[in-house]
């Protein structure tokens, strides 16, 4: 299952996961993918099946671990750690 | 950019709170009385923090302090407050912040520009250093103003 849509959760949707979205995109651009869908929410929209994978803060990690692929950082302002889990998922999921 | 967000009048400097919800009172309410947002924003904020953590303190020492529009945003605005002695998120000491931003958005893509330069701003830790010791809200002020998306 190819990563097409990936959704970027916090508690209330209009703050941290907005800054993980545009993270998530910068990072994206830098791996050179492209046609990917990047939505940012509120956990109670993480439904198994709402996106490819999911992405979150460590903090709210069991909010997303029962609804598919997802990645819980521990800075969700780190770049660096962002792209690392992201290449681990795209090496998997492709 | 964040000039559209934010005006001086919202911006504080203070010594200490006596625990995270009080801090939560403090920071949001220049946002209450400029009419930006409800009270219960307040208690919407503290309800969602007992419900899923603190998970606005995005980094250390910075909180980004918000609930969901439908809690009580009127207006979209932010308000800066530093408190000098940290405020502790969480009982184990891990979600310490001196820096708190509170952030009121009517929907989750009319502020996209400003949350580009507040992300560019929190990750500049220069910055962020001098924010948290800052006795001025004119340079805290400064700052915030002179931060744009990278």
């Amino acid at each position: 299952m190819a990563i097409k849509k990936i959704m970027c959760c916090c508690g209330s949707g209009i703050g941290s996961s907005l800054m993980l979205r545009m993270n998530v995109e910068k990072v994206l651009k830098q791996m050179g993918k492209t046609g990917i869908e990047v939505t940012h929410s509120t956990t109670s929209d993480a439904q198994a099946g709402a996106a490819d994978l999911f992405c979150v803060g460590a903090d709210l990690e069991e909010f997303v671990s029962s609804k598919g692929e997802y990645i819980a950082l521990k800075n969700i302002m780190s770049a660096v750690e962002l792209r690392a889990a992201l290449e681990e998922k795209f090496a998997k999921l492709g | 950019m964040i000039a559209e967000m934010l005006k001086k009048e919202n911006v504080q400097i203070v010594e200490s709170v006596a625990d995270w919800k009080e801090a939560i009172h403090v920071a949001v309410q220049p946002l209450v009385d400029g009419g930006y947002v409800e009270a219960r924003y307040i208690d919407g904020i503290i309800e969602n923090t007992y419900a899923m953590g603190p998970y606005y303190v995005l980094i250390d020492d910075v909180a980004l302090l918000h609930a969901r529009p439908e809690q009580g945003c009127i207006e979209k605005q932010l308000g800066v407050t530093i408190v000098h002695e940290p405020v502790h998120f969480a009982e184990d000491g891990s979600k310490d912040a001196r820096l708190l931003v509170t952030l009121s958005a009517t929907d989750g893509e009319g502020h996209i520009a400003v949350m580009g330069a507040l992300a560019s701003l929190f990750m500049n830790e220069e910055k962020i250093a001098t924010l948290v010791k800052s006795n001025s809200v004119d340079e805290v002020y400064e700052i915030f103003m002179n931060s744009s998306e990278e």
